[in-house]
């Protein structure tokens, strides 16, 4: 049991402020993620969490309890580094012991827990081996094992697969779900891969400069996001944006969301002419380099891939799928109707002009 | 509970003056005799042995500075210093760099030997071989010449180690390019390797040079006679003259002899400190 | 490109090691014949004279204090100084100057500081009212005086090769160790210790082989004395070889033994704390 909540937190490294004034909660029992481009400020939030890099100034809450001022080793979270952070001197049983004794935990009691986790991460034949003599997936565990042996109310994580290759990476993220499942704590997890994000979390916290640009369950975050950053961030190719001649606001679609057709359907909220730059066959579906008539390119994403460079064809794309941004990159959703409607209507002629 | 908080910072507060002080104390402790030595020799006799001590110098005055120079022809263990210690850096460098270079860059037949040995001689002090090296110098009549303080010094086993580490992390590619751009081994060397390991080897010949220039224990044995030897042979010539010991004139010689080496670490202080630093964890 | 190098190395440093034991079997002054005495020389040393006994102990006494209280005392400051301000980096360099000074002017610095009659340390202790030590001229006191210069000489470089090893150590490491609730002394014993060791067992090494050549400070600041109360191995080896009628030969041996020691300190470091130490 544990909710996390962020209030006016201000962190700054010398001169450089990294986050002002940032608000967050984070629900208890959730796998949460925090995600951005290297130096948003996820792993310093990752930091004061764990009380190792404290914030400048504002106040850390875990279950409603002002932990600011609590040593890291007192409250009762537990973090895997993304070096994993291993003592090399110390076995495996020793680094996973180390905390517990540290913590007075009664010998029998630190024996169970101990074969109940080295069980769980299948460490159990390895237990007596020295870090260096494991390999990078095994040390993983280790890193993993130590923290689950404390029994955290919160389990903190930074990046804790970047150090792995990918077929090992994909199988520790399933691992890293259904462990979450098993335990009903409270996750942090910080990584860089939007697509380690949305395939794990159940909420994500979108950051970008140290504030928070999105904080929802993947799947809203995939279709309805808050913001150009957003779209582009979640999801490969990233959102299209076009700017329209003389509008200020932006238009957003995602690469799949576009159908091609060499005649143009009547009842799409979006048609422009273009002709095809680039072509990458990608198995199932095919990547699409488009241009349009006023020079801007586009991406498209699609299951048909008999279309060839050079070709001259129509983009369609419906009206639930198109996105609208004010000039601060903000969307303007269809409840505030009368704004979206002059925008969809702008659009909609545009092609005819 | 802000009253613990209060407590706390106040137990913090204690604990970092009573560290400041501390911190005072060690610098007082590290300071004062260069302090101690500077003033002195600017006391006069007189007042050098006057109890309590005098923490400034009542009468200002360069007597003692005066009389190191009629005393000694101090100009002359002067040049014996920058001699060998000049000489030493030179040959050090032109004998050490090709030899750090191959042993950095090529596989040849008893390269590993080789490096064993230099790591060996790392570990060989002076003071273990002195005996033969004398016999050698008396036999070869270099005794009443600089030679014996300079040429045993050939080859600097520290030195070739160091630069040997620091040619390694040149990239193997760097090098390929230039020999592609047909560039001959000296040219590598120079446009290279060294502009790539000048801080070693500016560490390398501080080590040198404080080393020669400081060196006391080999001049000792290896000189016959007043005309060779180096500046810290001469300080020893400033006890002996009087009975009662006269401090300012010693602290006087000390600081000319101190003076080169404390301005070159006043002017690189950061860079040496942290060449050590390097070197320690290497 | 090696060769000049090596026959640097072999002329000045290997050959004159093996001529050293050589040499230490024969008696042998430099102008009459060398004369073969076999092990005459090392009996004499080590069971007839006490002479050698004596400055071998008092070398070993230095030593050890040197080491214990150098690396003791580096780190302690280490962990003390660790934390990057100017003002640490400055008391840093305040340690490290000495260690650039001659070991001769910092010996007259010291002999002057602890001079009986009109030195600081004696004027020190009379404004506690305490009465005057002899410092360099009290035979148990003397050593002790030459172990606090040399201490005092080379402690800010140890320091700063201390220093450079625990910032070697991965923030992430400690912060670990933080996050697993570890006590202060629990931290630095099973931590922050190990991970550090590679480096103290080198300055375990190059501190004990600088302590046995000690040299410069006890010629200057005692000359072996009173009587032969900080008499060391150089200074012995010196003394017999160029002083006490060229007694080549003998000091030979001496140094031979001088070299033994080291060559087994070296050997025994590496064998057996080797063994202890952590390397990653």
């Amino acid at each position: 049991m544990a909710k996390i909540e962020f209030q006016n937190i201000h962190k700054s490294f010398g001169t450089t402020k990294v986050i002002e004034n940032l608000n967050l909660t984070l629900e208890d029992g959730k796998f949460n993620v925090l995600v951005g481009p290297s130096g948003c400020g996820k792993t310093t939030l990752l930091r004061i969490i764990a009380g190792i890099g404290p914030a400048t100034s504002g106040r850390i809450l875990l279950d409603g309890v002002d932990i600011s001022n609590v040593p890291p080793g007192q409250r009762g979270v537990a973090m895997v580094f993304q070096s994993y952070a291993i003592y090399p001197m110390m076995t495996v049983r020793q680094n996973i012991e180390f905390g517990l004794k540290n913590n007075r935990v009664p010998k029998a009691e630190r024996e169970r827990r101990i074969s109940e986790v080295s069980q769980i991460v299948g460490l159990e034949p390895y237990l007596g081996r020295k870090p260096s003599q494991l390999s990078g997936g095994q040390r993983q565990r280790v890193a993993l094992a130590r923290a689950m042996v404390k029994e955290p109310t919160v389990f903190l994580m930074d990046e804790p697969l970047s150090n792995l290759d990918a077929k090992l990476r994909a199988a520790m993220r399933s691992e890293l779900v259904q462990l979450h499942k098993q335990l009903q704590t409270t996750f942090v997890y910080v990584t860089h891969d939007q697509v380690e994000a949305m395939a794990m979390g159940d909420c994500i916290i979108l950051m970008d400069q140290g504030r928070i640009m999105q904080q929802s369950d993947p799947e809203t975050m995939y279709r309805d996001p808050d913001n150009i950053f957003t779209a582009q961030f979640i999801g490969t190719p990233p959102t299209n944006i076009l700017g329209l001649e003389s509008e200020s606001f932006k238009l957003g679609f995602r690469p799949e969301a576009i159908s091609l057709s060499v005649n143009p359907a009547p009842d799409k909220a979006f048609t422009h002419r273009v002709s095809i730059l680039t072509r990458e066959m990608l198995g199932a579906e095919t990547l699409y380099k488009l241009r349009l008539r006023n020079g801007q390119e586009v991406m498209a994403r699609l299951t048909d891939s008999s279309l060839m460079v050079g070709d001259e064809l129509y983009l369609q794309v419906d009206e639930e799928n198109l996105y609208f941004f004010d000039s601060e990159g903000n969307r303007v959703r269809k409840t505030l109707s009368q704004q979206y409607g002059a925008m969809l209507e702008r659009v909609t002629r545009s092609h005819e002009s | 509970m802000y009253s613990k908080h209060t407590g706390l910072d106040l137990r913090r507060g204690v604990t970092s003056g009573i560290s400041f002080a501390f911190k005072l104390f060690m610098l007082v402790l590290f300071l004062f005799p260069f302090y101690w030595l500077i003033i002195t020799s600017f006391k006069t006799y007189g007042e050098s042995i006057v109890f309590p001590p005098t923490l400034i110098p009542r009468n200002f005055t360069l007597a003692a500075f005066e009389q190191v120079f009629s005393r000694l022809n101090l100009w002359n263990y002067l040049k014996n210093s920058i001699i060998v210690t000049l000489s030493v850096i030179i040959i050090q460098t032109l004998v050490g760099v090709p030899a750090a270079y191959a042993l950095a860059r090529y596989s040849f037949r008893g390269k590993g030997v080789m490096l064993a040995l230099v790591m060996a001689a790392f570990m060989v002090p002076t003071q273990i071989t002195f005996i033969t090296v004398y016999i050698m110098m008396s036999k070869l009549r270099w005794l009443n010449t600089l030679l014996p303080q300079i040429v045993p010094f050939g080859a600097s086993a520290y030195g070739i180690f160091l630069l040997r580490q620091a040619f390694m992390q040149v990239p193997a590619d760097i090098i390929e390019a230039a020999r592609l751009d047909n560039a001959s081994e000296l040219k590598i060397i120079t446009r290279i390797m060294l502009p790539a390991a000048r801080s070693s080897l500016m560490t390398v010949s501080l080590f040198s040079f404080v080393g020669s220039w400081n060196s006391y224990f080999w001049p000792l044995v290896m000189s016959n006679s007043e005309k060779v030897r180096p500046l810290t042979l001469a300080i020893e010539r400033l006890k002996d003259q009087d009975a009662g010991i006269n401090w300012p004139v010693i602290m006087a010689g000390n600081m000319i002899m101190v003076l080169p080496v404390l301005v070159i670490f006043l002017l690189l202080s950061n860079k040496i400190i942290s060449a050590v630093g390097y070197r320690g964890i290497k | 490109m090696v060769a000049p190098a090596m026959t640097f190395l072999a002329i000045f440093t290997f050959y004159p090691l093996a001529n050293l034991v050589y040499l230490s079997f024969f008696r042998y002054n430099l102008i009459s014949d060398k004369v073969f005495v076999g092990l005459t020389n090392y009996r004499n040393l080590l069971f007839v004279k006490k002479d050698f006994l004596q400055a071998l102990e008092n070398t070993v006494v230095y030593s050890f204090a040197v080491v214990f209280f150098t690396i003791l005392l580096a780190i302690l400051f280490a962990l003390w100084l660790e934390k990057d301000s100017w003002f640490n980096r400055f008391i840093q360099k305040s340690m490290f100057t000495p260690y650039l000074i001659a070991m001769v002017s910092t010996a007259y610095i010291w002999s002057w500081i602890f001079d009986v009659n009109s030195g600081l340390l004696n004027a020190a202790l009379a404004l506690i009212d305490v009465s005057p030590l002899r410092w360099l001229n009290d035979s148990s006191l003397a050593i002790w005086c030459i172990v606090i210069v040399s201490v005092w000489k080379s402690l800010g470089y140890y320091l700063l090769i201390v220093l450079a090893s625990l910032k070697s150590i991965p923030r992430e490491i400690i912060e670990a160790a933080e996050l697993d609730n570890t006590p202060w002394l629990r931290k630095f014993v099973r931590i922050i210790l190990p991970m550090i060791s590679p480096q103290i067992f080198f300055l375990l090494i190059t501190i004990t082989i600088s302590s046995f050549r000690v040299f410069d400070s006890v010629q200057v600041m005692t000359n072996g004395g009173p009587g032969n109360a900080t008499d060391v191995l150089v200074t012995y080896v010196h003394r017999y070889a160029f002083q006490m009628n060229m007694r080549v030969g003998y000091a030979s041996a001496a140094g031979s033994v001088l070299l033994f020691i080291l060559m087994v300190l070296t050997i025994f470091y590496f064998r057996f704390l080797g063994r202890k130490v952590h390397y990653q």
